[in-house]
């Protein structure tokens, strides 16, 4: 059964079907045309992700352009559109058809140009656009050692060889611009295979350190130290920089300090780590400042300063205090019945101190800095304490980037670079000469031909056939 | 900040302005009028244009203290001043005046752009931290000198190539609505004093190419120098934000012209079409990115 199936499909040339069906889609991939549409298509379909904003939570897309569009946003990822399986596909169709198309034409360019045949049909000249003729005295060998020395002066290659009725001179320069198209693919090659080890073998954290405190780097070896952050202005107010001062810490042992600022990075063992924000804690002070009100007086005593942890005992009181909590935008989960910070924003601080009675502890408020006597912090006593102030710690936020795949990318970018000089700039001239023996001298045809800026090359053909006639030589009129 | 530099600058804008009108004004009526002395009061009058431009790029580099690519208007100066020099470059090589009445007028349309900016898209402000992104070994170079001041980096040749590939595209631009004029005439042998008083379309068209072949290496540059400065500066080199995104479109749109052009031939007019569509998306590179869509370089 298997075997008539295959015999029924084999083409012809005695092909099996899958060699046909392989050659058909080796043909669809050596096309320009698809090179052309695929370009094209990926501009124009890349415009809606710079119009339906990227990476945003889901539901905003749904209130942002109503159930219908915004779920045909959603199954089509236009939200994450660069990322989705649909775009990379293009991506690799694109990355395919440059393959294809390169393999398919070095070789046979390689060919034609690096073996080129000095030994030529002298009509070939007479078809050229970029041609003259004239008679040189002399004789044909001497005329072609002339021509000869004149060519390697400026700089061609020449080859010699012999045609029906005589002397021939292949000469060129540039030769190696023909393959800056061929380097600049090569280059798109080693950007992508960049970009795709680095998004599977890479990977993005951020970490807010706080001054003073320690970070262990995930999968690595090392942690870090933030010892300073501090911010520069202009004179005009406006900020000039963002600074934090870090140290690598590995195996218990500092290995390196380093300033770090918007541009300028720390890099150690293969992770970068960036200036990327900063802010203040939101889960710690450094002290609070507290007041004690005498609720039967209605008086306020001085504010006394008490430090992270620490117990003090409240002046004019028997009681003590210890500072043990606190949040910057305090909000309270019902289910965990815990406390916590529901924004980094300073919008509603509040500290929790422990009150003890001797050794006793009696009970944790909270003190709300915004909300002063909304609960008595002391219930059943003639005092209440009031939050009046706090020193904030401040942290710096981190970015850091592992990515092994950015060298690649950058090998791939100066490739690209050396492709475009050769591609743009090293013109592929070539020129044949003809140097055939007449009664008195040599009669030379010579033709050229540049692959790109032939308005140039105009000018430097007449300059090297002036050479070549030289002095004494006549234009020949036929 | 120092308030007679600024008038300066101010000072050098108006007078470039003024230049660039007569400039276009002088093109334009040499290409209608045909007097050969129209034409070199045009060519002399572009040479003082680019002088007082250069002359508002230097003010504006003494006012805010570094290289005057920093915001909307100084970038569109330095696109009017590569633009001026692409132009008068190609003018002294090719000999053709009348290009200078579609690129000259093209110049001059920028510079009332430039001028019309709000005020918050023109002052010469110190740098964001984000923008200060010196050459360290520049800098180490400069210093034994006392000139580190003047050491440039990434922002200063990332924003440079980028403007030398807009400049180049604006004038491809200018080339390919000439063609086109010129092409329609030609095809249907009509005469037209204006008309063939342009270049031979054939001229007109390879030209065309070959400005974008300019185009297309520098803004490949202007892209990899930013996604360089991206690694350094937001901690990756590309994040898909709307200017890179656009940049992308656009340099496809021109290697898809390059490749319909080198490989299958395409010339004359669906090339000068395809011309004509990347300048479009240039300009909403350039412009609409920094007004519509939000993204990283929000500041430009």
């Amino acid at each position: 059964m298997a075997e008539s199936v295959s015999g029924g499909l084999s083409g012809v040339n005695g092909k099996v079907w899958y060699r046909a069906l392989g050659a058909k889609i080796w043909k669809f991939f050596t096309s320009i045309k698809l090179t052309i549409f695929v370009l094209l298509t990926v501009a124009i379909v890349s415009i809606i992700g710079t119009v339906v904003e990227q990476g945003k939570p889901v539901e905003s897309y749904v209130i942002d352009y109503g159930s219908r569009w915004g779920s045909v946003i959603l199954s089509l990822r236009f939200n994450d559109m660069y990322h989705s399986g649909w775009f990379t596909s293009i991506l690799i169709l694109l990355m395919a058809n440059i393959t294809v198309c390169t393999i398919e034409r070095f070789p046979p360019k390689w060919k034609t140009l690096l073996k080129q045949n000095p030994n030529l049909d002298p009509s070939i000249i007479d078809r050229l656009s970029t041609r003259e003729s004239f008679i040189t005295d002399g004789s044909m060998d001497a005329a072609a050692q002339k021509f000869l020395s004149i060519f390697r002066k400026k700089r061609y290659r020449v080859k010699t060889g012999t045609s029906k009725d005589g002397i021939t001179i292949y000469a060129e320069k540039g030769i190696i611009g023909r393959f800056g198209s061929d380097v600049v693919h090569l280059s798109l090659f080693f950007i992508l295979t960049g970009a795709i080890i680095g998004s599977y073998a890479g990977f993005r954290d951020f970490a807010p350190i706080l001054v003073g405190g320690t970070f262990k780097v995930p999968n690595a070896m090392f942690g870090l130290r933030l010892d300073k952050f501090w911010i520069d202005y202009y004179d005009t107010g406006q900020v000039r920089q963002y600074n934090s001062v870090i140290t690598v810490v590995e195996g218990g042992k500092e290995v390196l300090t380093k300033q770090i600022w918007v541009n300028e990075p720390l890099y150690y063992k293969g992770v970068r780590f960036y200036q990327s924000s900063y802010g203040v804690a939101w889960d710690r002070i450094k002290e609070a400042e507290i007041t004690l009100k005498r609720l039967d007086k209605n008086t306020f005593d001085q504010p006394f300063n008490i430090g992270w942890g620490e117990l003090k005992n409240i002046p004019g009181t028997n009681y003590s205090a210890r500072l043990v909590g606190y949040v910057s935008d305090f909000a309270f989960d019902e289910e965990t019945r815990t406390v916590f910070s529901k924004s980094g924003d300073t919008n509603n601080p509040a500290a929790q101190i422990e009150v003890y009675d001797g050794k006793k502890l009696l009970y944790t408020p909270w003190l709300f800095f915004n909300y002063p006597g909304v609960m008595q912090a002391i219930p059943n006593s003639r005092y209440d304490l009031v939050l009046t102030g706090f020193r904030t710690i401040p942290y710096s936020g981190l970015q850091m980037n592992k990515d092994p795949g950015t060298n690649v990318v950058w090998t791939g970018c100066i490739l690209m670079g050396v492709g475009f000089i050769l591609a743009f700039f090293v013109y592929h001239r070539r020129i044949w000469v003809n140097v055939a023996p007449q009664s008195s001298g040599s009669s030379v045809k010579i033709g050229g031909m540049i692959n790109k800026n032939p308005l140039g090359f105009e000018r430097e053909f007449k300059e090297i056939a002036e050479a070549l006639k030289g002095p004494g030589s006549m234009e020949d009129k036929k | 900040m120092n308030q007679a530099k600024i008038i300066l600058s101010l000072m050098f804008f108006t007078m470039a302005a003024a230049f660039y009108f007569l400039t276009a004004l002088s093109y334009v009526g040499y290409w209608v009028v045909r007097k050969h002395w129209l034409g070199q009061a045009a060519t002399a009058f572009a040479y003082i244009a680019l002088l007082s431009m250069t002359m508002v790029l230097v003010s504006r580099a003494g006012e805010a203290g570094h290289a005057p690519f920093s915001n909307l208007y100084e970038s569109m100066v330095l696109f009017i001043w590569a633009l001026t020099i692409g132009y008068l470059w190609m003018e002294k090589r090719y000999r053709m005046k009348t290009i200078g009445a579609f690129v000259m007028t093209i110049a001059f349309l920028a510079v009332i752009a430039a001028s019309m900016l709000p005020y918050r898209f023109k002052s010469a402000e110190p740098l964001n931290p984000a923008l200060q992104s010196k050459w360290h070994w520049l800098v180490s170079l400069l210093t034994p000198l006392g000139l580190q001041k003047y050491a440039i980096g990434w922002l200063d040749f990332h924003v440079f190539t980028t403007f030398v590939a807009y400049a180049a595209f604006a004038m491809s631009f200018g080339l390919s609505l000439m063609f086109l004029l010129r092409e329609r005439f030609e095809s249907k042998k009509k005469k037209n004093i204006l008309v063939d008083m342009l270049p031979e379309s054939d001229t007109l068209d390879e030209l065309s190419y070959r400005t974008i072949a300019w185009g297309f290496p520098f803004l490949a540059v202007g892209i990899v120098s930013g996604a360089v400065w991206a690694n350094y500066a937001w901690g990756t080199y590309w994040s898909w934000d709307p200017k890179e995104t656009w940049s992308l479109i656009t340099w496809f749109l021109y290697a898809a012209y390059l490749h319909a052009r080198v490989t299958r031939g395409w010339k004359g007019k669906r090339a000068a079409y395809l011309s004509i569509a990347g300048f479009l998306a240039v300009v909403f590179l350039y412009w609409g990115v920094s007004f519509i869509l939000p993204g990283l370089h929000a500041y430009a």
